[in-house]
């Protein structure tokens, strides 16, 4: 009995007290006293009461946004959880670096968390943010910088604390650029070497459709630039970008309140960024407009022997990429929705295998394409949406000895996409993405992107059940206008390996301006022609 | 003394009431947890919902986690796999898993293709050394349909010749494309080495020849004889009614018989065996190597102190970068030094046993600097560390440990896993309570038992011609200074 009380004492909150009596616990001879690192994992710690569990409610938890003073804006949404997950997203990337050299924001991205006046390195963060349970991300995108972090709820401060060092006070030392060079010169050189070439053909694609313009211009800091780029680079393009007004705190597991608060504290009385002058608050310089994207189409091509790409014994097949892209919409436009059920709709990926029944494998790409070539390698389909513009694209891959055929097939399929739509295959797709929608949303991070974004592109957050109603709504109609609004434009080509059979980029244009798709037979002999 | 000590637990136990109000993670962030030799403790509240567990009349057990939400998913986690085969049937598991997708009696393959594109619902599955599992993720509304689909698949697969044959191709250049990858090749081997002569040793895809050879009774025995259901989990996580869930197992998995017909497949005994392979192939550019000791299973109470030395020699790669940023010593010697492309350590756990060591990729000339270098790392562990970085590699180890229970799928296989390695899941206050009394000496203590002077089993393939030799690598387990 004694020996039990005497443990309460341990696990109490009074600092002396518990000191006092451990003390004594070690000199007792008692044989209650087990060490509960040898108590097998099979079996519940003897005495351990069970926790007290939270139930679900079906309180449905709103999207607060808030305005603050200088321009900042502020938005959470509680969730259920032991871990919230708090970041600060900026429209800042690729896109906006025209004045620049590109690859700032890569260099951003890589020296993110590092040093600032208040933590001497990326470890000392790392450190404080591991007492909360914490870990911390930057990600960069063409038009997004995303710094981000998930903690314990209780860690809310210290979260604010360094969001706010590192956005607002990197101080970039020189041997952290050093590292940040060397870093993004791996990632190039392990670009280059990846069997699987897919970052390297969306800045392929994008530089094609959007030609030496904003969502065009390299997201990957290209090698000639990474020893340009220094500290008051940076900063110059920091000073510019990085407004308030292009800035959005965002949390998923806070109390809003609690997060205004905070962001007020951190982010406008008590620290001011390092590029601004003596005297100059955050927000009192007007923000510079933004570019508009252009959308130009054209075609990039780069031939490379990819007979070798195997890093190991055992070789891989030589594949040609293609990608094609046509001009799809902004995520602001109402034929977004459309758009995306049409990606749904094609699908598609690896011929070997679709990952089981879920993963679309009755999609057109899979139907019409990966089922029906065999010699076709993948064929996918993605839509890449931005502010003002968007990118409808499908990547393909087969040996390079049937390229020319490849790319028949897959302009064809584009074509199509104008023509008669199934209602089975347009509800499937529906279907799917309203449980990718629900089922993405299941990850907190991803709340916490999804709000952000969308704060940062319109000021308010439509509901996930906004979304899945809008899905539900897509017919037959929506699909067609939406595929024959892409048509319209011109096509963007990108293609990487051997490129011997790739046809020439006027009669590529010209099969999609044709119905049947068909690429002008220039090749074949006739007798009868001229 | 009985007398002064209960004044002092009548001065404390009002705090101790009034402390069941902090929120769970201050009572659990609480540090004085560690070296507390006590076994009574005050009730966590956690922010997340239960784990409940039901046990039907044949055994099988319905564990779900219910967050309410619209999503969910629902599998069936099966403690069978690879390590339930012989030299002439190894293969099978995974042969059974890929046949289970091409129809049953009611649903020709198309057919349950469809129903589940249509839903909107996910099927999948994967085959290990111990594990088999299968599940879907859908709505929850359709989560009846999913479970029917499961039970369907599971319990009335047709194996029909023609699929069986179909398949072996489909396997077969599964097998070739799995040996792209190296780092599970050096993986599979270092299993072959480590547990020769036992059934751990095999790999789940099993040699070409089996697969070429595996027959449609092979697979239908397998299966009637291992997915049993004293064998089986059903878990679900997400949007899921515990009471409905064990209601519908009941109706669709309750009458699966827990007898056996055939021989009782009986779990064999593994046996480690320090031991070295070199697969030497001076044209490929890296060299891929592990180095591994016995470490132990599941239930073990030393896994967690192992886990834990594990997170302490950490993992990086050079995407990470270098300079202070790095918290284990091992990665900020392999920065300085250039030592290695990456490296991690890792901590396998099987039923009664397990595989803890570094597994590394570097060039040529580097191999013989960094196994120094891991050994001296391991040396140090066996030493005793800092009582700081065991408790900053308890603060990682917690944090990708919760991080990581994301989504209703790694929840669900999390429960489905936890029930069939420990036969509940661990609550998290528990496992907290557990990591947080590992100080550095429990650390130095375990280490020593499972790693200083042991054989180690040792893998390289590649350009290996400067892989210490084994004798050396063996002097290195063990350090003779004071």
């Amino acid at each position: 009995m004694a020996a039990r009380l005497m443990n309460r004492v341990v696990n109490g909150k009074g600092q002396r007290i518990s000191k006092f009596s451990r003390r004594l616990l070690s000199s007792s001879k008692s044989n209650n006293n087990v060490d509960i690192t040898n108590l097998t994992l099979a079996e519940k710690l003897p005495g351990l009461p069970d926790p007290q569990y939270a139930s679900v409610t079906s309180h449905a938890y709103d999207t607060h946004v808030t305005t603050l003073d200088n321009g900042l804006k502020v938005a959470s949404e509680n969730k259920f959880g032991q871990f919230c997950t708090v970041g600060v997203l900026m429209s800042s990337g690729s896109r906006y670096e025209a004045a620049y050299p590109s690859g700032v924001t890569h260099f951003l991205e890589k020296l993110s968390f590092g040093t600032t006046p208040l933590w001497s390195d990326r470890d000392r963060i790392l450190q404080d943010l591991e007492k909360v349970g914490g870990i911390c991300d930057c990600q960069g995108s063409r038009d997004t910088l995303v710094y981000a972090a998930s903690a314990r709820t209780h860690g809310l401060d210290t979260v604010l604390n360094i969001l706010s060092d590192v956005t607002l006070r990197p101080l970039f030392p020189d041997d952290q650029i050093d590292h940040a060079r060397k870093a993004i010169g791996f990632e190039i050189e392990a670009m280059h070497m990846d069997p699987n070439p897919e970052s390297l053909l969306m800045e392929m694609i994008h530089s094609a459709a959007y030609h030496g313009n904003t969502l065009g211009l390299p997201r990957i800091c290209p090698p000639e630039n990474i020893n340009i780029i220094t500290r008051p680079v940076l900063y110059a393009y920091m000073n510019e970008r990085h407004h308030p007004k292009n800035t959005v705190i965002a949390g998923v597991g806070v109390d809003h309140e609690k997060l205004v608060q905070l962001a007020h504290k951190f982010f406008v009385e008590e620290k001011k960024p390092l590029w601004l002058s003596e005297g100059e608050t955050w927000g009192q310089r007007e923000v510079e407009p933004t570019c508009i994207s252009q959308y130009t189409g054209g075609s990039v091509q780069v031939e490379k022997d990819l007979s070798n790409v195997s890093l190991g014994p055992t070789p891989m097949p030589e594949l040609v990429h293609v990608v094609f892209g046509l001009e799809s919409c902004s995520h602001k436009d109402p034929d977004f929705i459309a758009f995306c059920v049409l990606n749904m709709m094609l699908g598609g990926g690896g011929s070997f295998s679709a990952g089981g029944p879920g993963k679309g494998m009755y999609t057109r790409l899979y139907l019409n394409v990966l089922n029906r070539y065999v010699w076709i390698e993948s064929a996918t389909a993605y839509n890449h949406a931005y502010e003002d513009s968007g990118l409808f694209c499908i990547h393909a891959s087969s040996h390079p000895s049937k390229l020319r055929e490849l790319v028949e097939v897959i302009l064809r399929e584009i074509v199509f996409t104008a023509s008669t739509v199934y209602q089975d295959e347009l509800n499937r797709a529906k279907r799917q993405l309203q449980s990718m929608l629900m089922m993405n949303l299941e990850v907190r991070p991803v709340v916490f992107e999804d709000i952000g974004r969308q704060v940062l592109a319109g000021s308010t957050r439509h509901p996930p059940q906004f979304y899945f109603d809008q899905i539900g709504n897509i017919t037959e109609r929506d699909i067609q206008r939406v595929a024959n609004r892409m048509l319209k434009s011109k096509l963007s080509v990108a293609a990487y390996g051997s490129l011997a059979g790739l046809p020439a980029y006027e009669d590529m244009e010209a099969a999609i301006l044709n119905k049947n798709g068909r690429i002008p037979n220039k090749q074949s002999f006739s007798l009868f022609r001229r | 003394m009985a007398s002064s000590l209960l004044k002092v637990n009548g001065g404390v136990s009002g705090l101790v009431k009034l402390s069941q109000k902090v929120p769970c993670a201050v009572a659990l962030n609480n540090r004085r947890w560690r070296s507390a030799k006590a076994l009574t403790y005050e009730q966590a509240v956690l922010n997340i919902p239960e784990t409940k567990v039901t046990t039907l009349n044949n055994g099988i057990r319905v564990a779900t986690e219910n967050t309410g939400i619209i999503t969910s998913t629902v599998g069936l986690w099966i403690d069978a796999g690879s390590r339930y085969e012989n030299a002439r049937n190894n293969g099978v598991a995974h042969f059974a898993e890929h046949l289970l997708y091409k129809g049953t009696k009611k649903r020709s393959q198309t057919d349950l293709e469809l129903e589940i594109e249509n839903l909107g619902a996910h099927l999948s599955s994967y085959t290990t050394r111990e594990q088999t599992a299968f599940y879907a993720k859908c709505f929850q509304k359709d989560l009846p349909k999913a479970l029917e689909i499961l039970a369907d698949i599971t319990q009335n697969s047709r194996f029909a010749e023609e699929d069986v044959e179909k398949e072996r191709g489909v396997i077969l250049r599964e097998l070739q494309e799995a040996e792209t990858n190296l780092q599970e090749v050096v993986f599979d081997h270092l299993h072959a080495i480590a547990y020769q002569g036992t059934p751990l040793g095999q790999t789940t895809f099993g040699p070409s020849e089996n697969i070429k050879s595996l027959q449609r009774n092979d697979l239908i025995e397998y299966v009637g004889n291992n997915f049993k259901p004293p064998r089986i989990v059903i878990a679900a996580a997400g949007g899921v009614n515990h009471d409905e869930l064990v209601r519908l197992a009941e109706q669709h998995f309750g009458r699966i018989g827990a007898g056996y017909e055939g021989e009782v497949p009986i779990l064999q005994q593994a046996r480690f065996t320090g031991s070295e392979l070199r697969v030497r192939d001076d044209f490929m550019p890296l060299a891929h190597v592990a180095v591994a000791v016995e470490g132990c299973g599941w239930q073990d109470p030393d896994s967690l102190a192992l886990l834990l030395a594990s997170t302490l020699v950490g993992s990086w790669d050079r995407s990470h970068g270098g300079g202070a940023n790095l918290s284990n010593q091992l990665a900020q010697h392999t920065v300085k030094l250039n030592l290695a492309h990456s490296y991690q350590s890792f901590n396998t756990s099987y039923t009664d046993t397990g595989l803890w060591g570094v597994y590394f990729v570097t060039d040529r000339l580097h191999i013989d600097d960094f196994i120094y270098n891991v050994q001296h790392e391991w040396m140090r562990l066996c030493g005793g560390v800092k009582e700081s970085e065991v408790e900053r590699a308890r603060n990682q180890l917690i944090t990708s440990l919760l991080q990581h229970l994301e989504g209703t799928t790694p929840v669900c296989d999390d429960i489905g896993r936890q029930i069939l390695n420990y036969g509940r899941r661990i609550p998290l206050d528990e496992l907290e309570l557990r990591l947080n009394a590992i100080n550095s000496t429990t650390l130095r203590d375990v280490c020593m038992k499972y790693i200083y002077d042991k054989c180690p089993a040792v893998v390289g393939v590649g350009p290996v011609e400067g892989l210490t030799d084994y004798n050396r690598l063996r002097a290195g387990m063990y350090w003779l200074r004071t």
